[in-house]
C-alpha cells in the first residue's frame, strides 16, 4: 500500500527552535493525529510536508513526490489549512470558491454547496464580516471540496465554540468514507484527536516522543491505584512511566500493561486496588514528563 | 473506546434492527457515520466476530451471525461482570448480603417506571 | 534548474491581485487626472499645484501597490494561503512581479500618457516632455526598488524606509535636472530635445529597474522552498 507521506531523519532549525530527527509515515487511507503543546513543532512539520519549507536534513516524500522539489504537483493533491492562514477579508466566500474551482480540477461544487449549508455560511458576504469560527470553517471548506488525497490541518478546531467544533469534526469524519484519502491533523487538544485518529503521534520540543496505533496506545497504558509502600527497585521497571505516592496510596502509570503486572507488583509489596484505562491526554502528559520512551 | 461501538451494535442486533444474515455497514461507513476512527470500528468488528455475533466474509463485508443467541450471551457476560463489580464495591463498603439485596430491590423499583414506557423495537 | 512555471496559476494570482486592488487604483487614476487638469490650465499657480499633486499621486500609487500586494498580504496572513496553493517560489515571485507591475503599471501608464497629451496639446512648452519623462523614470525605478526590497525583507520598518527613501530621491533628481543646462533650458522651449544627458539618465533608470526585477526573480526562483 502506498504511503500518504513518509519523512525520515527530518531536521529543521530556526533561531529559537529546532525540529530534530523526525521519522514518521502514514499509510494511505489513515487518519493521524499530531498532538503537541504550542511550540512543539507541529506547524513546522506540516510546512515541511507541503514543501513550503525545506528541511535542513532528511527526506520528505508526500503521495510519492519528493519535496520540496515537486511541491507544485504534490500541492495539487493536498488540502492544507493552518492556524496562521487567512483568506481575503475584502472578498466573499463565493469569490474564493471561484478561485479554487479554477485551480483544482477535482473541485466538487455540489459538496462545496452542501458544506456551505452545513457550516451555515453566507457565501456572498465578505469574509471581513465573518466570525473567527466562520473563517475557520470557510478555510476548511476550501480544503475539503477540492477532494484532496491528503488533508493537512494545523489546529483545525482551535478557538472554535463547541457547536462549530462538532461541525468541523463531523465534516472531517466524511473523509473516512474514502479509503484513498488520508488526513494528518494537529492539535494541542488530544480530545479532538482521540475521536477520529487511527494513529497518534506525540511531538514535544521538536522531537517525536511517541507514535502508534491509537488503540494500541489505549491498550498499553493503564493507571493503577495501589496500597503499600513503594519498593526502591520500582524505578527501574521499564514498563512503568510514573510512580507517585500520597500517604499509603500509590498511583502507578504503566506504559506497557500486561495481565501479570498486578501479581508482580503485589510480590514487590504493592497491592493493586484499581486498574483504569487512561485518556490520550493523560498518556501524552505522562509521556512528556517521563521523557518519552514509548 | 471500541467498547462503545461493540455495545451499540450488540444493542441494535438485540433490538432486531439488524436481523441475522443482514449486511452490516462497512467499517468506513460506520466510522464516518458515527464520527469515530476507522481503527476503532475495525477493532470493534474484530471483537464482535470473536464473540460470534457477526461473521466476516473475505472481501464481502460483515453480516449479523445466524445465531443471535450470541448477542444474548454477550449481554449475560456483561451482566455477570457488572454484578461482580457491584459485589466488590459492597464488600469494600462492608454491606451484608441482605443489605445488598435491599439495594438491588431499590434500584429495580426505581427503574420500573421508565420501563413501562418502553416502546419496543421498531419494525 | 528547470524553468517550468505554472502559467495558469500565475495568471490567476495576477488577476487576483488586480481584482483586489482595482478600486483604490481607480481612485488614484482619478486623482492623477485631476492633477493633469490643473497642469493643463498652464497658469503658474496651477502648474505648481498640479505637478506637486501629480508627483504625490504617483508616489502614493507606487507605495500602495507595494504595500498591499506584499506587505499587507504578509501581515494579513493571506500569504500563507497563497503558498499553500500549487505554486513554487518561482511561480510566486513571477506572479508577484507581474501583479505588481500590472497594479502599479496600469495607473502609471495612464498618467504618463495623460501627461504627454497634456504637454503636447496645451500651451505648456512641449520641451517639458523630456523633463517629465525623466521624473516618471525615477518613479518607476523607485517602485522597482521598493518591490524588490519588499520581496526580500520581512521587516516593515526597512520596507517603509526603502519606499520613502527611494521616492524622496526624486527631489535631488529635480535639482540635478535643473543644474544640467542640456535638460533644463529646452524644457522651457517648444522643441523636444533628446540631449545626451537626458538619454543617459533615462536609459540608466530603465536599465536599473529591469536589473532589479531580474535579480529579484532570479534570487527567489532558485530557491526550492519558501522557508
Amino acid at each position: 500500500m502506498m504511503a500518504a507521506f513518509a519523512v525520515s531523519g527530518l531536521c529543521k532549525r530556526y533561531p529559537h527552535f529546532a525540529l530534530q530527527e523526525v521519522t514518521l509515515s502514514l499509510t494511505e487511507g489513515e487518519v493521524m493525529g499530531l498532538v503537541g503543546v504550542n511550540g512543539a513543532g507541529k506547524t513546522t512539520l506540516l510546512r515541511l510536508l507541503t514543501g513550503i519549507a525545506a528541511a535542513d536534513a532528511g527526506s520528505v516524500e508526500v503521495l510519492g513526490h519528493r519535496l520540496p522539489q515537486a511541491q507544485v504537483t504534490a500541492k495539487r493533491e493536498i488540502g492544507f489549512a493552518s492556524e496562521d492562514m487567512r483568506l481575503y477579508r475584502s472578498q466573499s466566500l463565493d469569490w474564493h470558491i471561484a478561485m479554487m474551482r479554477r485551480i483544482y480540477p477535482g473541485w466538487d461544487d455540489a459538496y462545496a454547496a452542501s458544506l456551505v449549508h452545513r457550516f451555515d455560511l453566507r457565501p456572498q458576504q465578505t469574509l471581513g464580516g465573518y466570525s473567527h469560527g466562520q473563517r475557520v470553517k470557510a478555510l476548511l471548506l476550501l480544503c475539503l471540496a477540492r477532494r484532496p488525497r491528503l488533508l493537512l490541518l494545523d489546529e483545525p478546531t482551535t478557538g472554535l465554540d463547541p457547536v462549530a467544533r462538532a461541525e468541523v469534526l463531523e465534516a472531517l469524519a466524511d473523509v473516512l468514507r474514502d479509503e484513498r484519502r488520508s488526513v494528518l491533523f494537529s492539535s494541542h487538544n488530544s480530545h479532538d484527536v482521540e475521536q477520529l485518529a487511527d494513529r497518534i503521534a506525540f511531538l514535544h520540543g521538536g522531537r517525536l516522543i511517541a507514535h502508534a496505533d491509537k488503540e494500541r496506545f489505549l491498550d498499553d497504558w493503564r493507571r493503577l491505584l495501589c496500597l503499600g509502600s513503594v519498593p526502591p527497585a520500582l524505578s527501574s521497571w521499564p514498563e512503568l512511566a510514573q510512580v507517585r505516592h500520597a500517604g499509603s496510596q500509590v498511583e502507578v502509570k504503566v506504559r506497557r500493561w500486561s495481565e501479570d503486572l498486578p501479581a508482580r507488583l503485589s510480590a514487590a509489596g504493592l497491592s493493586v486496588q484499581r486498574v483504569d484505562p487512561m485518556s490520550l491526554e493523560d498518556i501524552f502528559v505522562t509521556s512528556v514528563r517521563a521523557g518519552g520512551v514509548a | 473506546m471500541y467498547q462503545q461501538i461493540v455495545d451499540q451494535i450488540t444493542a441494535r442486533v438485540m433490538a432486531g434492527d439488524w436481523l441475522p444474515g443482514q449486511a452490516l455497514p462497512s467499517i468506513r461507513e460506520l466510522a464516518a457515520d458515527s464520527g469515530v476512527s476507522v481503527i476503532t470500528v475495525k477493532r470493534a468488528y474484530e471483537e464482535l466476530e470473536r464473540a460470534g455475533l457477526i461473521a466476516t466474509r473475505q472481501g464481502k463485508g460483515s453480516v449479523v451471525a445466524e445465531q443471535p443467541e450470541q448477542a444474548r450471551a454477550l449481554l449475560v457476560d456483561a451482566l455477570t461482570q457488572s454484578l461482580a463489580a457491584a459485589v466488590a464495591h459492597a464488600t469494600r463498603l462492608g454491606l451484608t448480603r441482605p443489605a445488598l439485596h435491599a439495594r438491588l430491590e431499590q434500584v429495580l423499583d426505581a427503574s420500573e417506571t421508565p420501563a413501562t414506557h418502553h416502546e419496543g423495537p421498531k419494525s | 534548474m528547470k524553468l517550468a512555471m505554472n502559467i495558469p496559476l500565475i495568471r490567476l494570482l495576477v488577476i487576483k491581485d488586480w481584482q483586489l486592488f482595482q478600486k483604490p487604483l481607480a481612485a488614484h487614476v482619478l486623482a492623477g487626472l485631476f492633477a493633469l487638469g490643473l497642469l493643463g490650465l498652464a497658469r503658474p499657480w496651477a502648474f505648481y499645484l498640479g505637478s506637486l499633486l501629480l508627483i504625490v499621486v504617483l508616489v502614493a500609487g507606487s507605495c500602495f501597490a507595494v504595500s498591499t500586494s506584499l506587505l499587507e498580504e504578509r501581515k494579513q496572513q493571506t500569504l500563507a494561503f497563497v503558498m499553500s496553493l500549487p505554486v513554487s517560489p518561482l511561480d510566486f515571485t513571477v506572479a508577484k512581479l507581474a501583479g505588481g507591475l500590472l497594479t502599479f503599471g496600469v495607473p502609471f501608464m495612464v498618467l504618463l500618457l495623460g501627461t504627454v497629451v497634456v504637454i503636447l496639446s496645451t500651451p505648456l512648452p512641449d520641451g517639458l516632455l523630456v523633463y517629465s519623462l525623466l521624473i516618471y523614470g525615477h518613479v518607476l525605478l523607485a517602485y522597482c526598488i521598493s518591490l524588490a526590497v519588499a520581496m526580500q525583507v520581512q521587516s516593515e520598518g526597512w520596507n517603509i524606509f526603502a519606499m520613502i527613501a527611494s521616492n524622496l530621491l526624486v527631489n535631488p533628481l529635480i535639482m540635478l535636472l535643473g543644474q544640467i543646462d542640456a535638460i533644463s533650458v529646452p524644457a522651457r522651449g517648444e522643441d523636444i530635445v533628446w540631449s545626451l544627458p537626458a538619454v543617459a539618465i533615462l536609459s540608466a533608470q530603465l536599465l536599473l529597474s529591469l536589473c532589479t526585477l531580474a535579480f529579484t526573480a532570479w534570487w527567489h526562483g532558485r530557491k526550492a522552498a519558501f522557508y
